[in-house]
């Protein structure tokens, strides 16, 4: 029943979101006329080569409007956006009862291990769809917004994706990808879920042992602070595995969609580094551990 | 300055909106479509990455024109506060904002702006290095660094000499360690028997003793006077004197060694009693008292001054070499000193020595043998590396040909055939 509900909900927000979307564009074909305008005075200005008082007022009034404009177009974007926000939560708390569901009735039908390539694929789409922060002039990036830590007493809600650092059966100790199942407050610990169902494993480990991880991605066109920068030293998740390793910052996204380039740490290169690879923002976390092990 | 003339902050932003037609295609179609269609969840990525693209470059639009609007504004307000402005700039770049908030621009006191952007921002992205130094100061972990992992490197270097090629030089020492050391035979020599020292200690004592009666004598000069005439000639003689008067009870037996044991191997031989070895004391006394020496000689060694002892031992000894019993190597010292601990540690050692160093000897000549044979391959690998890159050469000309549609040539032909033979017979060789 909850979930007949939520699906009339989610179709109602669809189409709240499809009005949000034809109003966005008629914000923008509104302050279209007025860009053109800057534009033209732009040209001029230049080509006669001087600022006349008549130009610079001009200019300053159409600003001002062009800005009003912008202002409006954000909100109506950022509204938009967040309707696609309410949209995926409303689908991602289905996915998580479904998932206790299947946990606590083990009888009908058993949890299909998903093949390997799948879940890749599955992992490079969230990463891709992680939504972009863009702040209003002045906001500076929250935290998990790119590498802005979370703050201290933050703590992962069950489904958010966390590097968490387990003992592998070896004896080893290694950073996976893992979904958060619980959190105790009493204990302050954690039970995760190995996100590479191969493993199956639920592992109940301490919040130092869990890095959450960014819920935006951090806009390099506008807050390129909040991301990591060259040569700075992160657990980055490896392509086509579900494990964090060490790596060096090489490049940092240049436009929202980019990925970051980052050196992994290994020791079959000559230089004890890989070839630059491309991790998304989503798995790129700030590695707290110093050099000595 | 330059602002007399013109603005030069202004720079003339190019405000064109996103062609969302070319760079948001799925926002286009969905702009299209009748509100029954609506939107689909699947649609869902796809439009928010798309959304997220017009939002950031409206959002930036936004930036720069309040940027350039307020640059426009302050202009107007008082010409000279653009210097100022401009120094507030150049502050807020320059100066470290460690442990503070941002620095409140200046300029704020004439108000109409917000605490973010401050008047006398330069383009937002100038603004960055201030921004993220601040914000990296909260965490220093999260300061850039650049652990050099040199780890591998130390590793191949200390492998690096193992798997390396084997050179003339080291052919060469080992050469040179092959030849046998010029002073090998002075390990083997027997030094010959010194004075023993008892006789050596008693000859010192007896000279100190002298000097210090010579000098008792000094005080009582003249009383005795041929007495300090005693000098070390007289010393050696009289320790001669008394070594011939004690002598030759040295083990308490006046029989040499082969004597003895000849005797020895004699009388056990006779007594085949069976009660040889019960704990009857007297048999054997009794016995050995007739044969002399061998069993109990300390307690009548003295009665025995048997003349000939010598002469008896060595002709026993000759007779057992004869007899071939007795290996003469067997017994180097002239004297005929077997006993001598000394002498036996110093040829077992002297064993010893030889054996590790003929041991060595076989190892370095197996070592040679390897590197020569090593070097060997070495050449041939070279040659093999030389011959691979003949077969690539040729083959590249071939490939170059192809790719001209044109059938190689003959010469190219032989030539590819020839350097594949090349490498065939060698590598042939090699494994040989």
């Amino acid at each position: 029943m909850a979930l007949v509900s939520a699906d009339t909900k989610i179709s109602e927000l669809l189409t709240e979101l499809h009005q949000l979307i034809k109003q966005t564009q008629e914000e923008r074909s509104r302050s279209e006329h007025n860009l053109l305008n800057i534009q033209k005075t732009h040209e001029r200005m230049q080509t006669e080569n001087k600022t006349s008082p008549y130009y610079r007022t001009k200019l300053r009034g159409l600003y001002t409007t062009a800005k009003a404009d912008a202002e409006a177009e954000c909100s109506i974007l950022r509204h938009a956006l967040d309707k696609i926000a309410e949209i995926k939560s409303l689908l991602e708390e289905r996915r998580i009862a479904a998932k206790m569901a299947g946990v606590y009735s083990d009888s009908d039908p058993p949890r299909k291990t998903m093949r390997r390539g799948v879940l890749m694929t599955l992992l490079q789409q969230s990463a891709m769809t992680l939504p972009l922060w863009i702040g209003k002039p002045g906001d500076s990036p929250p935290p998990l917004c790119g590498a802005m830590p979370a703050n201290s007493d933050y703590v992962a809600k069950p489904g958010d994706k966390v590097a968490a650092r387990v003992k592998a059966v070896d004896g080893d100790e290694q950073w996976i990808l893992a979904e958060v199942v619980s959190y105790s407050h009493s204990t302050n610990k954690y039970e995760v879920d190995d996100i590479d169902e191969e493993g199956k494993e639920r592992h109940t480990l301490s919040r130092r042992r869990i890095i959450p991880l960014p819920q935006w991605k951090a806009n390099p066109e506008t807050d390129p602070e909040a991301l990591f920068s060259k040569d700075q030293l992160v657990l980055a998740l490896y392509p086509q595995t579900t494990c964090f390793y060490r790596a060096l910052i090489h490049t940092p996204p240049h436009r929202p969609q980019d990925d970051y380039f980052v050196l992994f740490e290994d020791t079959s290169y000559a230089d004890g580094y890989s070839p630059p690879l491309n991790v998304a923002q989503r798995y790129v976390v700030a590695c707290k551990e110093n050099k000595k092990k | 300055m330059s602002e007399l003339k013109d603005c030069p902050a202004l720079k003339y932003y190019d405000f064109k909106p996103v062609e969302h037609g070319r760079v948001c295609p799925r926002y286009t179609a969905v702009l299209g479509r009748s509100d029954d269609d609506g939107i689909g969840i699947e649609e869902l990525d796809t439009l928010q990455l798309e959304l997220e693209t017009l939002l950031s470059s409206a959002s930036r639009r936004l930036r720069a024109l309040e940027e350039q609007r307020q640059i426009l504004t302050d202009w107007q307000d008082k010409k000279g506060d653009k210097r100022f402005l401009k120094l507030g700039k150049e502050a807020d770049l320059s100066a470290t904002p460690r442990h503070s908030k941002p620095k409140k621009p200046k300029v704020d006191g004439k108000g109409s702006h917000g605490p973010g952007p401050g008047p006398g921002r330069p383009k937002s992205k100038n603004l960055q290095p201030k921004i993220s130094e601040y914000e990296f100061n909260e965490d220093p972990q999260d300061m850039p660094r650049n652990p050099k992992n040199d780890a591998p490197n130390r590793f191949w270097a200390s492998v690096e000499p193992y798997c390396a090629d084997i050179t003339n030089e080291e052919i060469r020492v080992l050469e040179e360690l092959l030849k046998p050391p010029e002073d090998e035979a002075e390990y083997y020599k027997v030094p010959a028997l010194g004075k023993h020292y008892s006789q050596r200690w008693a000859q010192e004592d007896l000279l100190e003793e002298q000097r210090d009666g010579a000098r008792a004598n000094d005080k009582k000069k003249g009383i005795m006077g041929p007495l300090s005439e005693l000098d070390a000639k007289d010393v050696d003689a009289l320790l001669k004197k008394s070594e011939s008067q004690h002598d030759p009870p040295e083990d308490g037996c006046p029989f040499g060694p082969l004597t003895q044991r000849l005797l020895q191997a004699l009388v056990e031989e006779n007594i085949i009693s069976p009660m040889e070895d019960s704990p009857i004391p007297d048999v054997p006394v009794k016995d050995s008292a007739n044969d002399g020496a061998s069993t109990s000689p300390r307690s009548q060694g003295k009665a025995f001054s048997v003349p000939h002892t010598r002469s008896l031992e060595a002709r026993i000894k000759e007779e057992l070499v004869s007899q071939g019993l007795l290996d003469t190597e067997d017994r180097p010292g002239t004297g005929g000193d077997s006993e001598d601990e000394v002498l036996a540690e110093l040829h077992k050692r002297q064993a010893e020595l030889k054996a590790l160093s003929a041991h060595n000897r076989t190892r370095k000549q197996d070592l040679l043998r390897l590197a020569r044979e090593e070097t060997r391959k070495q050449e041939l690998r070279q040659r093999v590396r030389v011959s691979d890159n003949e077969v690539m050469e040729a083959f590249r000309r071939i490939m170059a040909a192809r790719q001209k549609k044109r059938t190689p040539t003959k010469k190219e032909k032989d030539q590819a055939w020839k350097a594949l033979k090349e490498r065939d017979s060698i590598l042939k060789l090699l494994d040989g």
